[in-house]
């Protein structure tokens, strides 16, 4: 009894360890004013595309390590400390999922546009200009400095405006 | 890519070029390239649609029938303020490369074409106003608009004329030209299309050129030549 209690209590452990190293490593490399080296950036992204998925089976695992420790542990502290381990797993299953870098610089949902001659840019204002199958379009700078990208249609052309 | 829409979603940064992602297939592409870096899509290239960077005025000059995007009024706090290239001046870099001379935060026009990379200081060239170059083995011509603020680059040659056209700017420029060519005496706007005389209605072919800071355009391009150096 005593040695699978531990088996349940190591196995919680490893899910919280394995869903931190989910959300956290990713987080640690790619970011603002760090260099990113190359190998460790294509390690990051590689936990990144997987993570989602990754975190979700920690979480049912962790989940189902509590609910087979909780009868067999009689000690109430240490069941509330496996609850509250099992919980921060699920926590990281959901941060996995959050982007902060569309937190931190909205997009666009649905890009609205309006005729040149009408539109009240300033004359000034530097735009990213381009020609489609004969079909102009601008985006102003400093409004893509925030968004970065914007999916657009130009006609029939699907493009993506970046900055 | 291969006929499927793909949605692009901010994913990250990599030394201070940003990451994007792709809804349908989970890629990760790079910005600056429009190459995939990781992902089902790994090597394949986004094709990169020609842009101008031109002032507003300039463009809906020329494109008055164009369409611009909106303001999304719950973030234009947010925007970058007027004189964001001001403030980015002061911003620190995580990559460096001290060579020519340059300093991380040089803005750069740079051309990748004709099988080589070169790079033009963009202060340089809008004090200069008309640049004749080469990149590679071809000639080039980069011209600052009247508004001082927007450049275009075009191949130095006139469709079917063998001779150099030795351009020169127009001093004070005529409404709607901006260049005549020595061999021919026609005039030229700045899409690069002759105005008038003998070459009225043939244009010089554009040349892609894109604005960057010095540090990131010679992170993607490390064998890049500077115009001047």
């Amino acid at each position: 009894m005593l040695r699978s209690r531990w088996m349940f209590v190591l196995s919680l452990a490893a899910c919280l360890v394995f869903s931190a190293v989910c959300v956290v490593y990713p987080m640690y490399v790619i970011r603002p004013f760090r260099a990113q080296g190359a190998q460790e950036l294509a390690a990051a992204l590689v936990v990144s595309r997987y993570r989602g998925m990754a975190t979700v089976i920690s979480a049912l695992a962790a989940l189902a390590a509590l609910a087979a420790y909780w009868p067999a542990q009689p000690v109430r502290w240490r069941r509330i400390l496996a609850a509250v381990g099992a919980g921060l797993v699920c926590v990281f299953a959901i941060l996995a999922r959050i982007n902060v870098y569309e937190l931190m610089f909205h997009p666009i949902d649905r890009a609205t546009f309006a005729a040149a001659g009408k539109s009240k840019l300033d004359g000034g204002e530097k735009v990213i200009a381009v020609l489609v199958n004969g079909q102009a379009r601008a985006y102003p700078i400093r409004g893509m400095a925030y968004h970065h990208i914007v999916n657009d249609k130009v006609g029939k052309t699907a493009i993506v405006a970046t900055y | 890519m291969d006929g499927q829409r793909l949605t692009f979603h901010l994913a990250g940064i990599n030394n201070q070029n940003f990451i994007m992602r792709d809804d349908e297939t989970g890629t990760y592409w790079q910005q600056i390239s429009g190459l995939a870096i990781s992902g089902p899509l790994k090597g394949r290239q986004l094709t990169l649609v020609p842009a101008d960077e031109l002032t507003f005025a300039t463009w809906r000059s020329e494109q008055p029938q164009g369409t611009v995007l909106n303001d999304v009024p719950k973030y234009v706090s947010g925007y970058a303020k007027q004189d964001w290239d001001v403030r980015m001046q002061r911003t620190t870099t995580v990559i460096q490369f001290a060579e020519h001379g340059m300093k991380a935060r040089d803005l750069m026009l740079g051309i990748q074409a004709f099988g080589a990379s070169r790079a033009f200081l963009y202060d340089r060239v809008l004090k200069e106003k008309v640049v004749k170059d080469h990149v590679g083995a071809e000639p080039v011509l980069l011209v600052a608009g009247e508004d001082n603020q927007s450049v275009r680059v075009f191949r130095d040659r006139i469709p079917g004329i063998d001779a150099a056209p030795d351009f020169y700017r127009l001093a004070p420029p005529k409404p709607g030209a901006l260049l005549m060519d020595a061999p021919t005496g026609s005039e030229w706007n700045f899409q690069g299309c002759a105005v008038s005389g003998k070459e009225q209605g043939v244009c010089l072919e554009r040349v892609q050129a894109i604005k960057d800071y010095w540090f990131d355009w010679r992170n993607y391009n490390p064998k890049t030549t500077v115009w001047g150096k």
